[in-house]
């Protein structure tokens, strides 16, 4: 008997599974930096505003890289639907706080989905999420830095000028 | 030319073949044929298996629940005994499907 399921499908049920949950919550993550991205450009902050704009768009390119992966694979890719975001904010620290927030649970669930790849023995997949590793090592290290900025050069007006002036100036430069 | 159907597996009301020659599955249940290639077999397979039948039963309809089916536009009001019925035949269709998989690639795959 021909091997059929073989020849038309890659992913194990699980796998799918868990690449749908994740586009969702980059598809979460992408609507949050939005209402971020809204705040600090209402507050006057234009430069973290572009920050949480390309954040956003970030987030969405890692969304459709899932996307494409399932689609790729002849599987069920769903389109999610995405829940309200915070759109109020106490202050400027408190945006960039939850910024890292985020990032730390992206990290904690690409984290999960490597276990679960490597339990089920799909090494395609598991190779496939080796550059979402890589790219969450970035993420936590520009979210960290941007907090940084707030410690180094406190919160006064004249502080908050100066995180503006450097915040799109933060690079991860891989140990380099 | 004949055409052959490998059969999968069978419950007492619905059977499961597979046409090597056209690839499609033959879904016969409750004296109803539907034809389905393998991503539609197994979207339609995920679909019975995420039916909760303890949420189905405890819902102010419990009688019947509603599966489209795009690909043949077909709509099948299933009762909870269809459920459990089809639950069982692709519980035990796909277990043998990756049993074939299984020896396709333990044994034929290998000698190529």
């Amino acid at each position: 008997m021909k091997d059929i399921l073989r020849r038309h499908s890659v992913l194990q049920d699980e796998v799918v599974d868990i690449i749908n949950k994740q586009i969702k919550m980059e598809a979460q993550s992408s609507a949050a930096y939005l209402a971020m991205a809204a705040w600090c450009d209402k507050a006057g902050y234009d430069n973290c505003a572009e920050h949480f704009f390309k954040q956003s768009d970030q987030e969405r390119e890692h969304q459709m890289k899932f996307f494409h992966y399932l689609v790729d694979m002849e599987c069920d890719a769903v389109s999610p639907s995405v829940g309200d975001s915070q759109h109020e904010f106490d202050k400027l620290r408190s945006v960039f706080e939850k910024q890292l927030e985020m990032e730390i649970a992206v990290t904690d669930s690409i984290h999960d989905m490597v276990r679960v790849v490597r339990k089920v023995g799909d090494i395609a997949t598991e190779e496939f999420l080796r550059w979402f590793v890589t790219e969450q090592i970035e993420e936590e290290y520009v979210a960290r830095r941007c907090l940084e900025l707030f410690d180094v050069l406190g919160e006064d007006k004249v502080g908050l000028g100066m995180v503006e002036e450097r915040i799109l100036d933060i690079e991860y430069d891989a140990g380099e | 030319m004949e055409i052959t159907k490998e059969h999968i597996y069978s419950t007492d009301n619905a059977s499961l073949h597979q046409c090597d020659e056209s690839e499609i599955y033959e879904l016969s249940f409750s004296g109803d044929t539907v034809y389905f290639r393998a991503c539609e077999l197994i979207t339609f397979k995920r679909k019975i298996q995420k039916i909760d039948l303890a949420t189905l039963l405890s819902s102010e309809t419990p009688d019947i629940e509603i599966i489209h089916m795009p690909h043949c536009d077909r709509l099948f009001a299933l009762t909870t005994h269809n459920i459990l019925e089809l639950k069982d035949l692709f519980a035990g269709a796909f277990t043998m499907l990756e049993l074939n998989s299984v020896i396709h690639k333990q044994l034929i795959r290998k000698v190529i």
